[in-house]
């Protein structure tokens, strides 16, 4: 059966995104989404509410496509959304999460053509559009990406491809004289490859960033504007969403959106006003807990009073985090008080505002959201969210196989999940054979008669 | 030159475990089949151990018996020792491997060839195959007759061009004493234009039992209850024969100090041999070269038949001068005073390079021309037998116009065998494992009957005597596939299927339905893309935006279907994404032109 897959069928920026799905599958998505039982009327767009579990996820223009008339002749839904990359972001995720796969560049124009929707004129453009994206992905995956990324790739593929081996070498031995494997070795392995998932699904920042937003601590003394930072920030854009605390009761943190990117902002600036018989130390020690959490820092000065003390041992914390850092220079309404007194200033980005007249903001606004706004524009979003798709498939794989080692299911299933692993990770990994697997045997077992 | 009157269908040159089985399906599915064999008194000779089966290769001969082939039923007929391979691990891996007598093997196989209608055997060496406008047309023979044929199938074994290697000693042989075939290996390559390849493989000496100490071996007994290798077999009737067991000893230091010492005598590290052996059947210096660490490995004693004191020494294979090799003996515990009747050695031989095959085992170079077994790089008497069965089935087909058998990937281990060898080439002798199957919780050996079976009757290859209890059976198992627990009883006469087998089946099944299912699906999207069939006239290495190094495998193995080119290593998703595209748009313009 074909499977039903979606993308992001317009650019980004404008005011509206059109998400696309199409398959079998795109009419039960659709109803799993807007939870309507009914059935849609075809080719008539109609206004509903895309929830998100227990949230709305936006409020869209829908329109159903019955097989086969529609642009890929299959069963299409098209999305017309607001064009907030964490919405689109967020959507093409759920319709993952719940059987559809994301495109491959041309697929859809793919299968308007087998589908007799297209004609060979058209298809020449399909043809040379599939050529670019094979020409591109076999360069990518020829350069040797990220040095931390590929180092922790090639780990996982060896730590994989050796376990599986481990395990099929007992299979196919044919003496029968291969010491059993110990269920707490491949516990362990497993457990190890795990991780590294676990790693890698985090440094995919556009999928995390998607999902959870981008965590923001906003850092300063007492009085230098944080609070009023936030107030600016969130007044130029759409209201704060909701207010949600903290997991640990002593940072606030506030989610709202800016150029439509989730923001989470981690407010320190309660806690003291809160609580002023709480000891300078635990004060500090808080901060610290903002700054580790922190993808990002906005580090507040007032520039109208010298630099104290406090905002010495802030900024020498701050430093140590290695961190994404941007230093707001407040109060510029105000009389300068001089250049900070702060080692290694100059080396960061700084922008200069006034809280109070709103100048300066947007500038931070957009630096703060530039990375996340790139991404989508270089197409990365779709192969990120492929990769990040595979990482999750493949650690539902290892999980389900740990599930099966307790329940001493044996070597052929724990097999299967292992292979399943490594061809959902075949795309970041490369291939493994059972070549492969079978170098790997014959060069550590003595097998065979 | 004497030219034979008769006008055959298919000609098979040579009379090991694939031309046999190619012979007995040729003529089964009514072609006009002629077995030549330089030597009928070893025809099926079981030229290494005397076993059948094993991991995978077991599943692979209940493949052949479930498709009407007779090394299953000629196994049991000759069991000397039965013994169900993995049963400590899950029944997908479960593999029967049963000892036979080496001698009632052969005669049994060549009484099965004399009984088969449309075939005859006749012993002969074939040294030139005749064509015609590039197709095959006959094959002259030693003694200089020409046999006239529409196609030939190749089971050459280790008979290409053979050298046989003790020490530093060589001598002509495709098996010890017997002649090589050396010019045919020269038509091959110089006249009809294939790839020949070198690889080497090899064998243990024998010893005779006299003299054995027993109280040094471990005792491994036959299975009691046995499973017969074949469907066929009446398991109580099977049951009451005699059996023999096989022991078990080990390597010992002095073992591994007397191979150390002479490394440079063997023939494959004494220079002698260049050619490729297989890494999972390794000589025991090679064990010992690659493992250092290990300082024991096992040996395993089996019977080489009912009536002689010689036994097989698996685990021991090996290619030192003679007096290595009497001394190796000396240094295992119990073998002290054994002697030694034949002697361990290499063979170095020719095979083709099997990506120049179609999925139907048929030649891209000479049409016509088709080869099984080892000319195609594999070992096994199981590989041997199920690429003859295929090429002998498909060249019968192709005699009368009919659409070629293939079997897929998630149908039967002969499927993987054969796809590996025609998309991937090989480039160490090929032997079978249960990890080269993606579909492997499918491919078992209980359900050998029901994933083959329903193509045999449909081809012609089983005796229609056993279609209706056949089907009473599928029945019955999908019954109880459905629900464990159902009431069955009064299925009629069900034999030689049971009830007891039905629900052994059921319980497999039950084990893993998850699995099962998952399996299935992912054959299915296979089946999709594999049901694209690459148009005539359509150059798939050509298309634009290919890469290039997909291009070159491409044009190298002409991939029948878009999943045999998807299985090419190398080949991208986006290549498959273009070539799907292309295939459509060539399909269009030819539709377009015929209509103008």
């Amino acid at each position: 059966m074909q499977s039903t897959i979606c993308a992001l069928a317009s650019g980004q920026g404008g005011a509206v995104a059109l998400v696309r799905l199409s398959g079998p599958r795109a009419l039960d998505l659709l109803k799993l989404l807007t939870r309507k039982a009914d059935s849609l009327e075809p080719r008539r767009q109609i206004f509903c509410t895309l929830y998100d579990d227990k949230t709305v996820l936006d409020k869209a223009l829908v329109t159903y496509f019955k097989a086969p008339h529609s642009f890929t002749g299959e069963d299409v839904v098209e999305f017309a959304l607001h064009a907030s990359p964490y919405i689109t972001g967020r959507l093409l995720e759920l319709l993952c999460e719940n059987g559809a796969t994301p495109a491959k560049r041309g697929e859809f124009s793919e299968r308007a053509f087998l589908n007799g929707k297209m004609d060979l004129v058209e298809a020449q453009g399909l043809c040379d559009l599939i050529a670019a994206a094979n020409r591109a992905a076999h360069r990518v995956a020829m350069a040797s990406l990220d040095g931390k990324l590929s180092e922790r790739l090639g780990e996982m593929k060896i730590k994989l491809t050796e376990l599986l081996a481990q395990i099929e070498v007992r299979l196919d031995d044919v003496d029968e004289e291969m010491p059993r494997l110990s269920p707490e070795f491949i516990r362990t392995q497993l457990t190890d490859v795990l991780q590294n998932i676990q790693t890698l699904l985090d440094t995919f920042s556009v999928g995390r960033l998607i999902k959870d937003g981008l965590k923001v601590a906003i850092i300063g003394a007492p009085n230098s504007g944080k609070s009023s930072l936030l107030n600016a920030l969130v007044g130029f854009d759409r209201a704060i969403v909701t207010d949600i605390c903290g997991t640990t009761r002593d940072t606030v943190e506030e989610m709202l959106e800016l150029n439509g990117q989730k923001i989470i902002l981690t407010d320190t600036a309660g806690i003291r006003s809160h609580a002023l018989d709480v000891a300078e130390e635990e004060g500090m020690r808080r901060s610290k807990r903002a700054l580790e959490k922190a993808d990002v820092i906005l580090f507040v000065l007032d520039t109208s009073r010298p630099v104290t003390a406090e905002e010495k041992q802030l900024w020498a914390d701050i430093q140590q985090e290695n961190k994404r850092t941007l230093i707001v220079l407040n109060k510029s309404d105000k009389p300068s008080a001089g250049t900070p007194d702060l080692a290694n200033l100059s080396s960061y980005t700084q922008f200069t505002v006034s809280c109070k007249k709103g100048t300066g903001i947007e500038f931070l606004k957009n630096a703060l959201t530039a990375p996340l706004n790139s991404a989508p524009e270089d197409g990365l979003v779709l192969s990120n969210l492929r990769h990040y798709e595979a990482l999750l498939r493949a650690q539902t794989e290892l999980e389900t196989a740990l599930v099966q080692l307790e329940k001493k299911a044996g070597g052929e299933i724990y097999a299967e999940h292992l292979r399943g692993a490594l061809t959902h990770l075949k795309d970041l990994l490369g291939e493994v054979t059972p070549d492969d697997v079978l170098g790997v045997i014959f060069s550590k077992f003595c097998m065979g008669k | 030159m004497f030219v034979c009157e008769t006008q055959y269908d298919v000609v098979v040159i040579g009379g090991g475990h694939a031309g046999c089985e190619a012979a007995l399906a040729a003529a089964k599915l009514g072609a006009k089949t002629l077995l030549l064999t330089q030597n009928l008194d070893t025809i099926a000779q079981m030229s290494c151990n005397p076993s059948i089966g094993g991991i995978a290769k077991g599943q692979i001969v209940r493949e052949i018996d479930a498709l009407g082939g007779a090394m299953g039923r000629v196994t049991d007929f000759s069991a000397l020792h039965y013994h169900m391979l993995n049963t400590g691990k899950g029944p997908a891996v479960h593999s029967p491997r049963v000892q036979c007598d080496k001698k009632v093997y052969q005669f049994t196989f060549k009484h099965f060839l004399e009984l088969q209608p449309h075939l005859e055997i006749m012993q002969d060496e074939a040294v030139k195959i005749t064509t015609s406008d590039g197709d095959v047309s006959g094959v002259l023979t030693l003694r200089d007759t020409l046999y006239k044929t529409k196609t030939v199938i190749l089971t050459t074994g280790t008979f290409l061009g053979g050298t046989i290697h003790i020490g530093t000693v060589m001598t002509p042989g495709g098996r010890y004493n017997d002649m090589p075939s050396n010019l045919l290996s020269k038509n091959l390559s110089a006249e009809l234009g294939l790839h020949l390849m070198r690889f080497k493989t090899g064998t243990p000496m024998r010893i005779n039992a006299r003299g054995l100490d027993y109280s040094k071996f471990r005792l491994q007994p036959s299975d009691n209850p046995l499973q017969p290798m074949s469907h066929f077999t009446d398991e109580k009737e099977q049951q009451k024969r005699n059996f023999l067991s096989c022991y078990i000893t080990h390597t010992t230091l002095a073992t591994d100090k007397i191979l150390r010492e002479n490394f440079q005598r063997s023939a494959m590290y004494g220079g002698n041999i260049h050619s490729q052996g297989p890494r999972y059947c390794p000589s025991v210096e090679d064990k010992i070269k690659k493992f250092p660490e290990v300082t024991s490995h096992p040996l395993f004693l089996e019977p080489e038949g009912a009536h002689t004191e010689e036994y097989y020494i698996q685990g021991f294979s090996t290619s030192m001068p003679e007096d290595v090799q009497r001394a190796l003996i000396a240094s295992v515990p119990g073998m002290k005073n054994a002697s030694i009747t034949r002697m361990g050695y290499a063979v170095e031989y020719d095979c083709a390079d099997p990506i120049d095959l179609y999925p139907q085992l048929e030649s891209k170079i000479v049409p016509g021309l088709f080869c099984a077994g080892q000319i195609n790089g594999t070992t096994g008497y199981e590989e041997a037998g199920g690429q003859g069965l295929m090429a002998g089935i498909n060249a019968a087909l192709k005699v009368q116009s009919k659409a070629p058998f293939v079997l897929r990937r998630d149908e039967a281990y002969i499927g993987v065998l054969i796809d590996d060898l025609v998309t991937k080439g090989v480039n160490e002798p090929y032997r079978m494992f249960t990890s080269r199957a993606e579909y492997r919780i499918l491919l078992r050996n209980d359900n050998a009957d029901l994933r083959l079976m329903p193509h045999a009757f449909k081809l012609g290859l089983l005796d229609k005597k056993y279609e209706a209890a056949f089907e009473k059976y599928r029945l019955l198992t999908d019954k109880l596939k459905a629900n464990l627990n159902t009431s069955v009883s009064n299925e009629g006469d069900l034999f030689p299927w049971s009830l007891s087998k039905a629900r052994t089946h059921a319980e497999i099944h039950h084990k893993y339905e998850g699995y099962y299912e998952r399996n299935k699906k992912d054959a299915e999207k296979l089946a999709e893309i594999d049901a694209i069939k690459i148009p005539e006239g359509f150059d798939p290495s050509s298309v634009r935006g290919i890469l290039f190094e997909s291009s070159v495998k491409l044009r190298e193995v002409k991939p029948q279907t878009l999943g045999q080119a998807s299985r090419i290593p190398g080949v991208t998703p986006s290549d498959i994404q273009l070539l799907a595209v292309h295939i459509e748009r060539f399909r269009r313009l030819k539709n377009a032109q015929k209509t103008a």
